[in-house]
């Protein structure tokens, strides 16, 4: 073998060998992503269910032609889940946002027992939702610890049927999923925060500018994509809330507090039409990807802008 | 009236005085350099007259006015950060248009103002660039407009070369002095590299640890410095000095320098005032003022080393305590070994008193 040849055999060997090292990833990808998706959208356009009798691979003969879908569109009660789950998203993210950019503002400033404040602050997000879920369902027990704090406020007995009562079921969800992760949205943007460079704010005040203005102008601005990536994480996580409240409320009364993650889960396992659940999952991430694009578009035109 | 006057201006951090009793008066319209090496208390000094730092105690005028408790936006001071400090995330135009509109001017005055100081920067083409990706000259006239635009009675400069290549800096510095012609403001610049004050400053401020050493024009400060650190710092080589003690000779008052024998005569009127002095002192010559002696009558040293630099020739001669630098015009063909005899001329011999540092002088 001369050594004129041994130069493309060592390259084709290379590519080789890096073919077989990636392979092993190549699968997994492919089993964990494409896989359970294609199976999936297989499903969706049949009547299949674990109990009909036949593998999943053969599916195919229960074929129903989108009836699934078809049917979905006409589903009162998904749609209603999915007017809710968007009502949940857009009190719930705001007043996160909010509640943890003034947070963020107020500890981006030195005071006493910051240190302490911030460690209970990070708490919630570190307690196990099922456990928080918990804790909130037997908080607002109708002789639980909230109705108590009203009482002594009003000074009348204030018994309050909170988990029972369709508004206020909803509410209280709310209640626990602000207070669980408004910590998150705190913790990242004070590390956003932080990172505003300190002369452009000082040279923003040399020219008069107010607190409020140097806010506006100056650490807004500099924190849009961290804002973007704090509000992209918690748009699509708190699409899918489902574990504080499914104990709270298992979704009811009746369907009040029925989201698109609670909706699916009972037809998963009460109803047992995973045709049918494919169909509506597969809808449900053709919206999240939707705003998942957009929001990864945004940042890079941020990112763009920033650097 | 001076436009700042700074009386008693001291600032402690816990135990670290970072700036002792300061007393200066800044002239208006002056350009006014704080040199000192890093850490000497130059832009705590700056800090304290924008109002970025409260003084521990002493007082801070802006001609007649106390500016004690006022808050830095209210200052009328300009700023100048080291690294400029531009509004990344705005266009040039926004930058020059911040301070006028955060202070809520008609939107057509604040047009016409930043038209016209951008007219004044030469920045008319570049007013809707963005300012993240623009060059440092244009972002110093952007961060020298920014202020302007508010018209401050002074402009405090926090060394604004620092980060600029040193090929640069000379473009720099001449385009920082044109606009402070433009502009006539008090300017007072923060710098530890004294080649910028020399060049720049109407007069320079001279610091270490915390302590104003010197003030006086730049040749007032070469010349003349008032004490050993400010001979060693001004100057590329520093001050020349040689411990001595005075003595009578036939030739006149001269300097005993022990082994390195005696100094040619002191001129009459330093004589005169040194005739009686006791104690150590400290014989002091620039190294631009040397010449061979052609009579042998001069420092008899040893040549330890020679640095050719083109234009000029740097000799050392002699070692430890009687290490001296002699500064050539030309090659004056020494090398390592040789021994040259060196006079400097008699009217740059500085004297300072050893113990206490302090220049002896008449008058």
């Amino acid at each position: 073998m001369g050594a004129a040849r041994a130069k493309p055999a060592l390259r084709d060997e290379g590519a080789r060998l890096g073919f077989r090292l990636t392979l092993p990833a190549q699968i997994l990808v492919l089993f964990i992503s494409a896989f359970p998706l294609l199976m999936q959208l297989y499903i969706s356009v049949t009547d299949w269910s674990p109990l009909s009798g036949l593998g999943w691979w053969n599916a195919w003969e229960m074929w129903n032609s989108f009836a699934n879908y078809t049917d979905l569109a006409a589903d009162a009660r998904f749609w209603s889940a999915l007017k809710r789950t968007a009502l949940v998203m857009i009190v719930c993210v705001p007043a996160e946002f909010l509640l943890g950019l003034g947070l963020a503002t107020l500890f981006a400033d030195d005071f006493p027992g910051k240190r302490i404040f911030y460690s209970i602050l990070l708490m919630p997000m570190m307690v196990v939702p099922a456990v928080a879920g918990y804790m909130f369902f037997m908080l607002f027990q109708s002789g639980g610890p909230v109705n108590d704090i009203l009482s002594a406020i009003t000074g009348t007995s204030v018994t309050i049927a909170w988990l029972s009562e369709p508004t206020l079921a909803l509410i209280a969800v709310m209640i626990a999923d602000i207070w669980q992760w408004t910590p998150l949205m705190f913790l990242i943007l004070l590390a956003g925060l932080v990172g505003v460079p300190e002369d452009q704010i000082k040279a923003a005040t040399l020219l008069g500018a107010n607190p409020w203005q140097r806010f506006v102008t100056i650490a807004l601005p500099k924190m849009k994509t961290i804002i973007i990536i704090a509000l992209a994480i918690r748009v699509i996580e708190n699409f899918k809330i489902f574990d504080t409240l499914y104990i709270m409320t298992g979704g009811g009364p009746g369907v009040a507090t029925e989201t698109i993650s609670v909706y699916i889960y009972k037809v998963t396992t009460q109803d047992l039409i995973w045709g049918y659940v494919a169909a509506i999952a597969l809808a449900i991430l053709i919206v999240l990807s939707i705003v998942a694009v957009f929001a990864i578009k945004r940042m890079a035109r941020a990112r763009q802008v920033a650097a | 009236m001076s436009a700042i006057q700074l009386r008693n201006l001291t600032k402690t951090f816990g135990d670290f005085t970072a700036l002792k009793t300061m007393d200066l008066d800044i002239a208006d319209g002056e350009f006014m350099a704080l040199l000192g090496p890093s850490g000497c208390g130059k832009s705590t000094t700056m800090n304290m007259i924008a109002g970025m730092e409260e003084p521990t105690s002493g007082r801070i005028m802006f001609g007649k006015r106390d500016m004690a408790g006022v808050p830095m936006g209210r200052r009328g001071v300009g700023f100048v950060f080291q690294n400029y400090a531009i509004f990344t995330h705005m266009t040039v135009r926004q930058n020059l248009a911040y301070g006028p509109r955060m202070r809520g001017g008609a939107k057509a005055e604040i047009d016409r103002r930043v038209g016209a100081i951008g007219e004044l920067l030469q920045l008319t083409a570049l007013l809707d660039r963005k300012a993240d990706r623009l060059s440092v000259n244009i972002l110093q006239r952007v961060a020298i407009g920014r202020s302007a635009i508010m018209e401050p009675a002074i402009f405090l400069l926090d060394e604004p070369l620092s980060n600029v290549d040193a090929a640069f800096r000379a473009v720099m510095r001449t385009e920082l002095k044109q606009l402070q012609r433009q502009f006539r403001q008090t300017m007072v610049y923060v710098t530890h590299d004294q080649l910028e004050a020399m060049t720049m400053a109407d007069r320079i401020a001279v610091m270490d640890h915390g302590v104003l050493q010197q003030v006086g024009t730049p040749l007032e400060v070469y010349n003349n410095p008032a004490n050993v650190f400010v001979a060693r710092f001004i100057g590329a080589p520093g001050m020349n000095l040689l411990h001595g003690k005075p003595a009578e000779s036939d030739r006149g008052l001269v300097i005993d320098l022990g082994p390195l024998g005696i100094t040619p005569p002191l001129p009459d009127e330093l004589a005169a005032y040194l005739r009686g002095a006791r104690g150590d002192m400290l014989y002091g010559f620039r190294p631009e003022q040397v010449a061979l002696a052609q009579d042998g009558r001069g420092l008899a040293m040893p040549v330890t080393f020679v640095e050719r630099i083109g234009a000029r020739t740097i000799v050392h001669l002699g070692q430890g305590d009687g290490a001296v630098k002699a500064v050539f015009d030309n090659d004056v063909g020494l090398s390592i070994g040789q021994t040259a005899v060196v006079a400097p001329a008699a009217s740059s011999v500085r004297i300072f008193d050893a113990a206490s540092g302090v220049a002896m002088k008449a008058g």
